[in-house]
């Protein structure tokens, strides 16, 4: 069984200004183990995604529709203190800016002791134990007595990994990251992607990365999905989404990547700006900034059709067969060429 | 002269002998008499306010306000004293702790008193000629701080008391106490000398009393009452004297003062019960309404004559108001009425003279516009100087009352064709600018004048005698300074009984239709309202207040 | 640490020093003669040099300012009143306690009051709570206590004989004098005094509350902590209370600072003999002594508990903790 199976999640808004759908119907499973790379844009709905799936998000001002099953548990019909028995002992969540992620009138002692004895029946001692441990784990030197220090005397790495051990300290399934690199440096972000995979290993937990930054997905996650609109764009196993991208969406992604080795000159992007979630546009949420743009793009929602390459390969796109692969052979030319000059 | 004194203490002796005999008959009977008199019952605590500060002192030699001095005679025992009673038989003396008034020598300057025997203090210990030789040395001893002896010129009135005062003898020599017989030796002869002891200064306190700069809070008193307890700022309790044997009423048990209430709240208070009356009157604006619904001088609300008129004063020094016509035509256009409405209703009577009724020599007489502003009549006396005088500068407080009351009178002035350049004043620096002479003041509202004994002296003396005039601290502040006046007032001065009262009536009378230095308006009332409780109101118009040892809360 | 602590210290003496000698100066600047008006309405010129000579006002202002620093530092004494001779330290002994219990009771009642309904208005935003309490924070600012004083007296004391309508009664039994006194008295007294004073801070700190508990539950730590599966009051007791409440702490302590000086109005309206009804006597008598006394004294709370702020907020965030 998989550890979630999340089935047409769709989130609402209510504002001031009137609904906003900020995630419009996304579907996904994620198996123990495994790690899911969600791509996209802000906007996208991909962290709104998450924070619905931990019932994270003010009930006043939200609804929340769709099923998210967790080892078969309905989570969006779970109690409030079923969800908090849930939170921090099956999923744990990271976020995306460590500076401002940790109480800063706590030591990060206390907040990881905090962490286990919800969900613990242990002793205070025991507790304290457990987080030097895992303080250890996540290579955090001294940590029997870095333990009893304020997160203002971490860095912010160090601070992200404080992050990372207090999700784990109560072995979780599942662990949540929400761009949890977007705000450290490359040298940090690589030491981080490194621990977590160890941890992984570890732990054998899954893990759902959330990231706008595609090198991410290629060096962590096994399966992709890309989000745009507040919807699935298209979702596949990582390699087969680097071999064969199969909507333009996807397209504008990898043309965007910097390359090491480019002259200069602009970074290629996509024209225009992510939608509105407040009034999407109709049909394709793409169809305003898609070169290949139809008739049809406006006025129907593509389907998620299965594609020929890969397992599990779905796509969104009016487009063709033979239309997408030729000019996707047409792209990567372009991209092949450039890497070469 | 000598014989005309003698003569008329001894109509002053006649005239309160029988009184004298009439109290001390009835001391046999007394404490029936007191218990048969209509409601009045001893007993009970009366709980006074008073929306002013606190007693600055209680000290009887260092304490100089009004409402020191009213709470100062329920434990005062003088040689001479005012009874309890209203009106003109308040301000009657008669002796006291004294068994008579004094015998006074051939040349006028030796008086002896005799002490009546029994006289005790709150303490037990018994009341001597030298109690009474003490106020008088702690009055004029150096070692009191700034002894208030002096604000009189006491020192000099006395056989060594200028020595005294220097701090070259140890007492003072011109008054002898043996036993109880106590005799004072004076420097020249002194018509005002009996009336100066009855002042609260010269209370009996304990011939071992302390001088102390600071001012002694709780000591034993001889007359109904003494101070049991004192909290400076806070509050002041009375006792009544377990030993006080004498016919003066002591109603209550206890008297208690709070100080420093807000006026408003503090007639709520009494209106609740929970204060039986505030010392300091009731606010302006609450006098109409009182009236209307307890009449006046019926039960509880309760209007009082005072010693105080209300003037307006013109710099006589200088121009334009050392023209007497402008000082003349400014009398004929201040709306008098208008400025007497505006302290509420029953704030007192209007008047255009200095002297006030009770004060010997006052006459009622109108020289000027009572009714309201004559304007027609101030611009036809000011005639065409009024145009070319130069801009008055009008100084007054700047309390609400003071500015409004400022307000009018520069309306009235200005109608008559005066320039206004008003000047509000704060009172940390008012009595500086108009007090000093020189300063460029023209005309001043906020003036006034009480009493500080009932003589004609105290107004017109020490107001208008422009020979007096030094560098500061005036209290001749319209600078009025005539050669002539000044001679009058002098030889007023040295005359006593009817003749000084006729002499006073005629200065009075001249000051205001010859000179008119000022222009008096009011003759103010004091405005009371009591609990439902208090019983047995008798006024007294020297301290513009109740006798509160009379008050009966029983 | 001590380097911290010796800076303070140096600190509050210049602003002690500075504000002794601004009070001096305005007393100088405006042209009044204590001497006379201590000496009395007929007094001759030889009696108001006798006083001056007495009061020390003969000499030279800086002489008599550094007279009166010696006598503050080298004895403790603040001198004697112009008008009744008794020694200021002895008159803001008694004031300061009145004060102190309008003021601190006061403080009690208003952070009981606004907490509660800042928190409550921060959870429940555009509710009928908060819209109440967001009229009553307007109210609050926009009346003067003067006025609510006189119609809370008015009202609950007179109408209803609820309570007493002015006095107060000393917190211990006996004293000289006294009318009333013992704790249950001296509460009764200063119910309405408590009330009137602290609508107006009541009013600031339920906003402020309200403000910063807002604030707060938007804070990213507030989602982790949420995201550990911490229980809604665990979240509010241990995450938001704790970092919202810190500013009030500070402003606390000087409010409370700047209010011992005296509460003014409170005190002039109900008759409570503190330090704000006395300097206003001595301002109206001109009794130097007892206003520079009592703007020592102030001064001294004020610097006293922006100390005892500054320590506070150390010892309550560690962010600003000299390390």
């Amino acid at each position: 069984m998989a550890a979630l199976e999340v089935t047409d999640l769709a989130t609402r808004f209510r504002t001031d200004d009137g609904i906003v759908r900020a995630v419009a119907g996304v579907s996904f499973s994620l198996d123990k183990g495994r790690t899911l790379g969600v791509v996209g844009e802000s906007g996208s709905g991909k962290s709104v995604t998450f924070l619905s799936v931990m019932g994270l998000l003010d009930p006043r001002q939200s609804d929340v529709t769709g099923s998210v099953l967790l080892d078969g548990e309905e989570m969006l019909k779970a109690s409030k203190s079923r969800l908090q028995q849930i939170r921090g002992s099956k999923i744990g969540m990271i976020f995306q800016d460590p500076m401002t992620s940790l109480n800063p009138v706590k030591s990060i002692g206390w907040q990881l002791e905090e962490a286990a004895l919800i969900h613990q029946d242990i002793t205070r001692k025991e507790a304290r134990q457990r987080a030097i441990e895992i303080l250890k784990q996540v290579e955090i030197p001294r940590s029997d007595q870095r333990v009893n220090d304020y997160p203002h005397q971490f860095s912010g790495g160090m601070r992200q990994r404080v992050m990372i051990a207090m999700a784990l300290i109560n072995n979780p399934e599942i662990l949540i990251a929400d761009e949890p690199t977007t705000a450290l440096d490359v040298t940090t972000q690589a030491q981080i992607l490194r621990l977590m995979k160890r941890l992984q290993d570890e732990y054998g937990m899954a893990i759902v990365m959330i990231t706008h930054d595609l090198g991410v997905v290629a060096e962590l996650a096994d399966d992709v999905a890309v989000m745009y609109g507040g919807r699935i764009v298209e979702q596949a196993q990582v390699d087969d989404l680097f071999a064969k991208p199969e909507m333009p969406y996807t397209w504008g992604l990898l043309g965007s990547l910097p390359r090491l080795n480019s002259s200069g000159g602009r970074l290629e992007q996509i024209p225009g700006q992510p939608p509105s979630l407040l009034h999407p546009p109709s049909g394709c949420p793409f169809n305003p900034r898609c070169e290949f743009v139809m008739d049809i793009c406006r006025q129907e929602l593509p389907p998620l059709d299965l594609s020929t390459v890969g397992v599990e390969h779905r796509f969104r796109c009016h487009l063709d067969d033979e239309a997408r692969a030729r000019i996707w052979e047409q792209k990567r030319a372009a991209l092949v060429s450039a890497d070469a000059a | 002269m000598r014989r005309k004194q003698y003569l008329s203490l001894f109509m002053l002796v006649l005239g309160v002998a029988l009184l004298v005999a009439a109290t001390t008959v009835g001391a046999a009977t007394s404490a029936t008499q007191k218990a048969s008199k209509s409601g009045i019952k001893k007993g009970g605590t009366l709980k006074l306010n008073e929306n002013a500060e606190d007693f600055d002192f209680v000290d009887p030699q260092l304490a100089y306000r009004t409402d020191d001095w009213a709470m100062l005679y329920t434990t005062a025992m003088q040689l001479v004293s005012f009874p309890e009673k209203t009106g003109a038989a308040g301000s009657q003396l008669y002796p006291q702790a004294a068994t008579s008034f004094p015998t006074v020598s051939k040349d006028g300057k030796t008086y002896t008193f005799h002490i009546r025997p029994g006289l005790r203090f709150s303490d037990g210990s018994p009341v001597t000629a030298a109690a009474f030789q003490r106020s008088w040395e702690r009055i004029l001893s150096p070692k009191m701080g700034s002894p208030l002896g002096v604000n009189l010129d006491l020192q000099d009135a006395i056989v060594g008391g200028t020595a005294f005062l220097a701090g070259k003898a140890a007492h003072i020599s011109g008054i002898k106490a043996k036993g109880l017989t106590l005799s004072f030796h004076l420097t020249k002869p002194n018509a005002t000398f009996v009336s100066i002891l009855s002042m609260q200064w010269f209370t009996a306190v304990k011939p071992n009393t302390p001088y102390d700069d600071k001012g002694i809070n709780v000591y034993p008193a001889a007359g109904p009452y003494y101070i049991k307890a004192r909290n400076p700022g806070h509050s002041t309790v009375l006792a009544r004297n377990p030993f006080y044997k004498g016919n003066r009423p002591a109603n209550p048990d206890q008297i208690v003062f709070t100080p420093n209430v807000d006026i408003d709240q503090s007639l709520l208070q009494v209106k609740a019960g929970q204060s039986d009356l505030d010392i300091g009157g009731v606010p302006a604006t609450a006098a109409a309404d009182l009236a209307k619904t307890y009449g006046v001088n019926k039960g509880r609300f309760f209007v009082g004559a005072t010693s105080c008129v209300n003037y307006m004063a013109m710099n006589n020094a200088r121009a334009p108001f050392n023209n007497v016509n402008l000082r003349k035509a400014v009398n004929w256009a201040i709306d008098r009425p208008a400025q007497v409405r505006l302290l509420g209703a029953f704030a007192g009577k209007r008047t255009d003279q200095m002297l006030v009724p009770g004060i010997p020599g006052y006459h009622p007489f109108t020289a000027y516009a009572i009714k309201g502003a004559d304007v027609a009549k101030a611009k036809q006396v000011g005639g065409s100087a009024i145009a070319s005088a130069p801009t008055l500068n009008v100084i007054h407080t700047p309390t609400a009352t003071s500015t409004n009351r400022a307000q009018i009178a520069e309306f009235n002035l200005k109608q008559v064709g005066f320039k206004i350049n008003d000047v509000p004043t704060p009172a940390t620096n008012y009595y500086q600018v108009i007090q000093t002479r020189g300063t460029s003041y023209n005309f001043v509202t906020n003036g006034g004048w009480c009493a500080d004994y009932f003589d004609p002296f105290d107004y017109l003396n020490v107001l208008f005698d422009g020979s007096k005039l030094q560098a500061a601290n005036n209290n001749n502040y319209a600078y009025f300074n005539n050669a002539s006046f000044n001679a009058q007032l002098a030889h007023a001065a040295s005359l006593s009984g009817a003749a000084r009262a006729k002499a006073y009536q005629k200065l009075d009378q001249e000051l205001m239709v010859k000179y008119a230095p000022v222009v008096p308006y009011l003759i103010s009332t004091n405005r009371y309202f009591t609990a439902s409780r208090v019983k047995n109101w008798i006024y007294s118009s020297y301290f513009g207040s109740p006798y509160f040892n009379a008050l009966a809360v029983g | 640490m001590t380097q911290f602590l010796i800076r303070r210290i140096f600190w509050a003496i210049f602003l002690f020093l500075v504000a002794t000698i601004i009070t001096y100066l305005i007393f100088w600047v405006i042209p009044a003669d204590p001497a006379a008006l201590a000496a009395g309405k007929s007094a001759t010129p030889a009696d108001v040099a006798r006083v001056r000579h007495y009061l020390h006002l003969d000499e030279p202002i800086w002489r008599q300012y550094l007279r009166f620093l010696w006598n503050l530092v080298g004895h403790q004494q603040l001198g004697n009143s112009f008008v009744t001779r008794q020694s200021v330290n002895h008159i803001i002994g008694q004031d300061a306690p009145v004060t102190a219990s309008l003021v601190f009771g006061g403080a009690i009642f208003w952070l009981s009051l606004s907490i509660p309904v800042g928190i409550l208005s921060a959870l429940r935003p555009r509710s009928i709570l908060d819209r109440v309490s967001m009229s009553f924070v307007l109210v609050g600012i926009s009346a003067h206590p003067v006025w609510i004083g006189l119609i809370l007296s008015y009202l609950i004391g007179y109408r209803l004989h609820i309570t007493p309508i002015v006095g107060y009664c000393n917190f211990f039994p006996g004293g000289i004098g006294v009318q009333c006194s013992g704790p249950v008295q001296w509460a009764y007294h200063l119910l309405l005094p408590w009330i009137t004073f602290m609508i107006l801070f009541a009013a600031l700190y339920v906003r402020l509350v309200r403000a910063n508990v807002m604030e707060t539950m938007s804070e990213d730590y507030v989602r982790t902590a949420r995201a550990k599966g911490a229980s809604e009051s665990r979240v509010m007791i241990q995450h938001v209370l704790r970092n919202s409440l810190l500013p009030v702490v500070t402003i606390l302590g000087m409010d409370l600072g700047l209010a011992l000086g005296g509460a003014i109005f409170t005190e002039s309206i109900f008759n409570l003999p503190g330090l704000g009804h006395e300097v206003i006597n001595a301002y109206n008598t001109a009794d130097l002594p007892t206003i520079t006394g009592i703007v020592v004294f102030a001064t001294v709370c004020v610097i006293v508990f922006n100390f005892i702020v500054d320590v506070t907020y150390g010892f309550l965030d560690p962010r600003i903790r000299p390390s």
